[in-house]
């Protein structure tokens, strides 16, 4: 009898127990709306968009892009994009994280990337608001660090390098450890939600002159006509979005070698010195942003691209503490539409006399980034000679932006940098 | 040296505990290496893998296999291996122990046993990260039940007779009851942390970590107050003394850890940029430094967990009266020990 009872509040634990467990279902890997981007055009244009429009826009995008465990890569006539989006590396990169048995590994960016950069890419992962800088939203299409110039799309091999090098003194790792093909797939991947989330932005920002519905699925079979033309405006825009990607490995900015002879320590001083007359001269404008000390305080209320929309494409902000009425209510605005949304921040100009550059520190990473600027920042890109072009007071040569890159590799070593090489008082009396 | 209780005409019991407590921690670091390498499903299948029964896979291929696959394999191996240490240690308990509820909490022990080893297992099948979040919470569980239960079965558990419940013994109680909530209550938070599903906000986040810190602080002011007040009051009790002392350490080390796993993860806070050190440092995805920093830190949580239980184990012993046990009255604020109970006076040992 005391067995049976026992028997009955064992079976009845264990059916609770396994009740209590099918709960505990993970919940299911959906990409997000870009709420805050929506509010933010309705708000701009002052329009209301019709409600179904939401709806439109999230079928548009599963349709052509699948879901984040069953991606799709979207095929548009006459444009080879297998180079930029392949299927079967977007595959290795999405749904959940698993591998077999000779180790290949699924789920790569649910490994690596997802706790930072989100669902959707939408750099508001669950650790993101802990981050400075935030980890990057790559549905605005915009990426720092590469090799191509102002306002175009990173080469393969930039993503590349981000992804094996990582960005020091940010949150961003470098994955060395992952091999060659994990970080092609990856690469593949960040640019599938990059472009997704691109396409979205374009169009929400379609909306307001969508004259009825941006896609009708209800006309379907019935006014072949009209979908079709509704599907023609929306292929048109991926077509826009997708073939920056493609051109993208054709516009890799040349490097000019530098100027014979300057490994020679005469020669290097002699640069350092004109780079240092540039850093302070009104062409090149450095000291400007980086300070007359090159600390990075001449300019500490610039905003960055992300941030930029959440003031109302303001680029000066005096920091949350000071935020105005105004600023204070459009936040709010678009943080009711979008909770997940992070409070606005400053972008500080880099402190050169570190030595520490996030987009690498090798001379040409330098060149790179004075010559081509840095996207989505107020670092704006050198105003550069031609080839042949003839010389220009208003522009800079590529002989002035290696004595530039001199200069700024240089400042590390200046004893001002680092006050505790300076010899004591007492030993230079000496001397 | 004998080891066994009085009640036990055997020290196997006893031994068989204390095997299966050390088992167990390693099983505790490898099953966080499984977290922090993402390695839960390197072996899709359960309770077979790839196939072959699990005992009877290839050696060679397991040890030659993907890392994620050897940690994984090994994981399980090393739970079957604590669940046969737990069969033996029920039979040594049937066999030679006479106290029905050692007897009791062996049958305990090896139920939980397997039922962690069906949740590891549900986890694989359904592919689940609440139920891989739920396994790593009662592993530690397990491993402070463990070390509880080697406790219970040590002959020092049977020499040490109850004392009264006075204030300040009422007190140390209290806090070392408080101590174990908190310790567990931690491991959850931080098991939430290492477990996000991918749909966490990030205000959902910062809450579980705030709370994380305003949890680590209030362990380590907990434990300070803890071993102040039983250092002020049994300041010759052992029983009492080396678990508060173990715990405090294991804090401190438990600190450095909890600040090297943020850095190693995400690198130094911004408002240390200045230094160079900060500003350049470079994160090393699953680098050995950053996987075991993080394992560490889970692995060290499990052990003061397991710390503090022992140390509620012998409070509770010392304090709580039993009808079995003599409870002659004492003083807490006599510091001689002539008065107090013989379990007390007996362990005043330097």
């Amino acid at each position: 009898m005391r067995f049976d009872r026992g028997c009955k509040n064992t079976t009845a634990a264990f059916l609770l127990l396994a009740v209590t467990l099918c709960g505990c279902a993970d919940p299911p890997a959906v990409f997000v709306l870009n709420d805050a981007y929506y509010a933010h055009i309705e708000r701009k244009t002052q329009t209301t968009f019709d409600p179904r429009s939401r709806d439109d826009i999230g079928l548009i995008l599963a349709s052509s892009f699948g879901e984040p465990d069953d991606p799709y890569v979207p095929l548009i006539a006459d444009l080879d994009a297998t180079e930029i989006l392949d299927l079967t590396r977007v595959k290795q990169s999405s749904g959940r994280v698993w591998s077999d048995k000779i180790g290949i590994a699924r789920g790569l960016y649910r490994e690596h990337c997802i706790h930072c950069h989100g669902m959707s890419g939408d750099g508001l992962g669950p650790t993101a608001s802990f981050l400075n800088p935030y980890p990057r939203d790559y549905r605005m299409g915009i990426f720092k660090f590469k090799s191509t110039g102002k306002g175009l799309k990173p080469t393969h091999d930039d993503l590349v390098r981000i992804l094996t090098e990582g960005i020091p003194g940010t949150a961003m790792p470098s994955f060395k450890v992952l091999d060659k093909d994990e970080i092609e797939s990856l690469v593949h991947y960040v640019r599938y939600l990059s472009i997704r989330g691109e396409l979205e932005r374009k169009l929400i920002e379609l909306l307001p002159d969508v004259e009825d519905r941006l896609l009708d699925d209800a006309l379907r079979g019935k006014q072949d006509d009209k979908y079709k033309a509704q599907w023609d405006t929306i292929r048109g825009t991926a077509r826009e979005v997708m073939e920056k990607w493609v051109q993208a490995e054709q516009e890799v900015l040349p490097v000019p070698a530098r100027p014979d002879g300057w490994q020679d320590p005469e020669t290097m001083r002699a640069s350092v010195e004109h780079g240092r007359k540039l850093f302070y001269g009104k062409v090149a404008n450095c000291f400007s942003c980086h300070g007359d000390s090159a600390l990075g305080d001449g300019q500490t209320q610039g905003v960055d691209a992300w941030t930029r929309e959440l003031l109302n494409d303001k680029e000066q902000f005096l920091g949350l503490a000071k935020m105005t009425p105004e600023e204070r209510d459009r936040f709010e605005y678009l943080k009711a539409r979008d909770p997940r949304i992070l409070p606005p921040r400053n972008i500080r100009p880099r402190n050169l006399r570190q030595g520490i550059f996030r987009g690498g520190r090798r001379p040409i990473d330098v060149y790179l980034r004075i010559v081509n600027g840095i996207d989505g920042t107020p670092m704006p890109s050198a105003p550069l000679l031609k080839p042949g072009e003839a010389p220009n007071p208003g522009k800079l040569s590529s002989d002035d932006v290696w004595s530039l890159v001199d200069y700024v590799r240089s400042l590390q070593y200046e004893s001002i940098s680092n006050p505790n090489d300076h010899e004591p008082v007492v030993t230079r009396e000496r001397l | 040296m004998h080891v066994g209780s009085p009640n036990s005409i055997s020290p196997w019991p006893a031994r068989w505990a204390i095997v299966l407590a050390c088992a167990t921690f390693p099983l505790i670091w490898v099953g966080g290496l499984v977290t922090t390498y993402d390695a839960g499903m390197a072996v899709p299948d359960w309770p077979t893998t790839y196939g072959h029964n699990m005992f009877a896979y290839p050696v060679l291929d397991w040890l030659r296999g993907p890392w994620d696959m050897f940690i994984e394999h090994g994981h399980r191996l090393l739970g079957s291996l604590v669940g046969m240490i737990a069969i033996g240690l029920n039979v040594s308990v049937f066999r030679n122990e006479r106290r029905g509820w050692l007897r009791v909490l062996a049958v305990v022990a090896l139920l939980a046993v397997i039922s962690q080893g069906v949740l590891g297992g549900m986890r694989v099948r359904f592919d689940n990260r609440q139920l891989a979040m739920i396994h790593g919470c009662f592993g530690p569980a397990f491993f402070a039940f463990a070390v509880a239960y080697a406790c219970f079965l040590s002959p020092d558990w049977s020499k040490v007779s109850a004392g009264r419940l006075d204030r300040s013994g009422q007190r140390i109680l209290r806090l070392s009851a408080v101590l174990v909530v908190l310790t567990y209550l931690q491991l959850i938070l931080g098991a939430s942390m290492r477990h996000l599903t991918s749909q966490i906000s990030p205000d959902f986040f910062r809450i579980l970590v705030i709370f994380h810190l305003i949890n680590a602080l209030a362990i380590a002011a907990h434990i300070a107050v803890l071993r102040v007040r039983i250092a002020a009051n049994f300041p010759r009790v052992l029983g009492l003394l080396l678990p508060v002392r173990g715990v405090l350490y294991l804090v401190s080390v438990q600190l450095a850890l909890g600040v090297g796993t943020w850095v190693v993860k995400y690198g130094w806070p911004e408002w240390v940029s200045n230094w160079d050190f900060a500003a350049g440092y470079l994160i090393a995805a699953k680098s050995h430094s950053q996987s075991m920093t993080v394992t560490a830190h889970v692995a060290i949580g499990s052990l003061i967990l397991a710390a503090s239980v022992l140390l509620l184990a012998q409070t509770a012993r010392r304090f709580l009266p039993t009808g079995a046990s003599p409870s002659r009255p004492y003083s807490a604020d006599r510091r001689d020990g002539a008065n107090r109970p013989s379990g007390l006076a007996m362990e005043a040992v330097r």
